[in-house]
């Protein structure tokens, strides 16, 4: 027989509608919680400011990702069909002048490495992808995909405390809260 | 977020300019206008001035209407476009659109130069050939003139064709089906009365809803009917617009791309003046609570994206009339790319797309008030340099063909203070569009504020 091991995840709160969620994180983002999150079934707009996100490093990396394409773009087209090899084309110049048959290779690499920044950027910014996820093992969780709003507020936050916490979340309009506990 | 607006921040019976603002500035706007219409009129069509500033006024004249035209247009097609998606966020910065865009029936009234043959001859070449040859036809004896060879809508007559032909105006007469009279002004009185009778109903519906005792939402979709017939009549007014009057003016050019050209120009600048107008009134302490950052961040980022649009545009056009190398296509850019032209060329490509392109691209460019009033100017500036672009250069070599004058420089005449005349003409325009607008603003609310989404885009974010 094997003792099962537990480790606490957080506290997991239901929320009625998108505004008791929008009002609840507004809550606890004022608790000066860090390592907490909403969950809804769609998109909120505004949220994010009721969590005091900060906004989000990505286009930085996006800037930079579109010009490391131009400059490749650049680099390949100018430098193999001017400087390396120049080839004329129906007695066009391979010259600064032929710029402009390049513009079309520029445009496409610029957009196709901010678009892989992006991609790639988010991913790895949200931690993706992930096996498990460890309010999975809440069965109320599942209406998350559903008609239900959730807030969880993790125990490695350095402000949780067992009944401070709860306590804030049933005075910030959450329901059927629960200690959420993985396997391991 | 702060404050959420509620029906209660909404005055009854709406926000209204008072009657005394603005009141000595659309005075003197107005009296500009009158003025230099009487004097431009004057020197178009009477020819008050002597020949040659007829002729190089011409020129400046098409160059302001042409700027003050597309920048209206544009701000009927950005109610078109907000009424057709069924927009939400615009709801409170709509009323401002429909201000900009309902200058245009006004401002068409500056277009009635372009009616006398004496203007045209200066601009249209292909007119001047158009009437030497049917003056030609009519006096030489009248085997031609049968009934079943009248010229009409669909083009010049047989003989009118044939004469075309003998005068070397080959082109022309193949063209005739599209480039004639008849056409022309029938195109005339259709760009005249097809949009400004869509502008007007839809700004109707929108401001007889701030009155109505019961404000239903059937006046929104009725106003999304009418935009859905009015999106094709706008892209049909400013495409051949663009090419009646912008293009022709060397009719022997061809490119397919020029309508979506001017239109991308014409969108950028309308909202650039869409956003400058409602920074003002903000300035002046309206529309408080209703247009927040929220609203300039999306108009930015329509503002943005048609920076981008335009240079995508013109590029293409430029590409593939410069890879295909047909002189009937090239010399358009081979004209731009000669002597100082070329600058102008150049700072097209540079201040018209690559510095602004950067310049917006932070999410507080589109937010910081003054930063973004400076850009909104800056690309005013830069739509000025595309439309004076298109229209000047062309100045030189039809004027110098027109009076002979063969030894003379191609392409700047010398000895003639012309861009008096273009800052002239653009000054007047200019005041008859200011004039204009802040008669539209004064004459309703500046908002919708019977409209049923007033609240959700006022506590709107994106």
């Amino acid at each position: 027989m094997t003792k099962k091991i537990k480790r606490v995840y957080g506290y997991l709160a239901e929320f009625e509608t998108a505004s008791k969620l929008y009002k609840g994180a507004e809550k606890v983002r004022d608790a000066g919680f860090k390592k907490w999150d909403c969950y809804s079934p769609y998109p909120l707009h505004g949220l994010d400011h009721a969590m005091g996100l900060k906004r989000s490093v990505l286009p930085f990396f996006v800037f930079f990702g579109g010009l490391i394409g131009f400059c490749t773009a650049v680099a390949l087209a100018y430098g193999t069909q001017v400087m390396i090899y120049p080839t004329v084309v129906q007695a066009k110049p391979a010259n600064l002048a032929t710029i402009a048959a390049f513009f079309p290779i520029m445009f496409e690499l610029t957009i196709l490495l901010s678009g892989f920044t992006t991609l790639f950027g988010v991913l790895a910014l949200m931690g993706l992808p992930r096996l498990n996820h460890p309010l999975f093992a809440s069965k109320q969780f599942q209406k998350a995909t559903d008609d239900k709003f959730f807030i969880a507020i993790e125990v490695r936050d350095s402000n949780f405390n067992k009944e401070e916490t709860k306590a804030l979340l049933e005075g910030a309009g959450g329901s059927n809260i629960e200690l959420v506990e993985e396997e391991i | 977020m702060g404050h959420f607006v509620t029906s209660n921040d909404i005055p009854a019976g709406g926000e209204k300019l008072p009657d005394s603002k603005f009141k000595v500035a659309q005075f003197i706007f107005g009296g500009i206008a009158l003025v230099g219409f009487i004097a431009s009129i004057a020197v178009l069509c009477f020819n008050v001035g002597g020949k040659e500033l007829q002729g190089s006024y011409s020129y400046s004249w098409l160059f302001a209407l042409a700027f003050f035209l597309t920048i209206s247009i544009g701000g009927c097609f950005w109610v078109l476009l907000h009424n057709m998606t069924n927009s939400g966020w615009g709801v409170s910065v709509r009323r401002v659109m429909e201000n900009v865009g309902f200058v245009y029936p006004f401002i068409f009234i500056f277009t009635i130069p372009l009616l006398f043959p004496v203007v045209q001859d200066n601009l249209y070449e292909w007119m001047t050939a158009e009437r030497k040859a049917t003056s030609a036809v009519a006096h030489a004896d009248k085997m031609f003139s049968t009934d079943e060879n009248m010229g009409g809508f669909y083009g010049v007559s047989e003989a009118v064709k044939h004469k075309l032909n003998e005068m070397h105006y080959a082109l022309l007469s193949a063209k005739s089906w599209f480039l004639n009279s008849v056409a022309w002004y029938v195109r005339y009185i259709f760009y005249a009365l097809g949009l400004s009778i869509v502008i007007f109903r839809l700004r109707k519906y929108s401001v007889d809803q701030d009155t109505d005792q019961n404000p239903t939402t059937e006046r929104l979709y009725k106003a999304r009917g009418a935009s859905a017939w009015g999106i094709p009549i706008l892209g049909l007014t400013i495409t051949f617009m663009s090419i009646d009057w912008l293009k022709t003016l060397n009719y022997t050019w061809f490119s397919t791309m020029w309508g979506v050209y001017v239109f991308a120009g014409s969108l950028m600048a309308s909202m650039a003046v869409v956003i400058l107008t409602t920074r003002f009134l903000k300035a002046q302490g309206y529309l408080n609570k209703f247009v927040t950052d929220e609203h300039f961040h999306i108009m930015g980022k329509l503002m943005h994206a048609f920076v981008i649009f335009w240079a995508y545009v013109s590029f293409s056009q430029y590409m593939l009339i410069w890879y295909s190398n047909i002189p009937e296509e090239t010399m358009y850019f081979a004209l731009r790319n000669t002597e100082g032209w070329f600058y102008l060329s150049n700072v097209l490509v540079f201040g018209h797309f690559a510095l602004p392109f950067l310049l917006l691209l932070p999410h507080w460019a589109k937010k910081k008030p003054r930063y973004n009033t400076c850009i909104c100017i800056y690309l005013l500036i830069m739509h000025a340099c595309d439309m004076y672009h298109i229209i000047m250069p062309q100045r030189g070599p039809s004027l110098s063909n027109i009076w002979h004058l063969d030894n003379a420089p191609l392409l700047f005449i010398q000895g003639n203070y012309m861009w008096i005349g273009d800052i002239l003409a653009w000054v007047t325009v200019a005041s008859g569009f200011l004039f204009f607008l802040i008669r539209n603003l004064k004459s309703v609310n500046l908002y919708p504020n019977q409209d049923p989404r007033i609240l959700e885009s006022a506590n709107m974010s994106n």
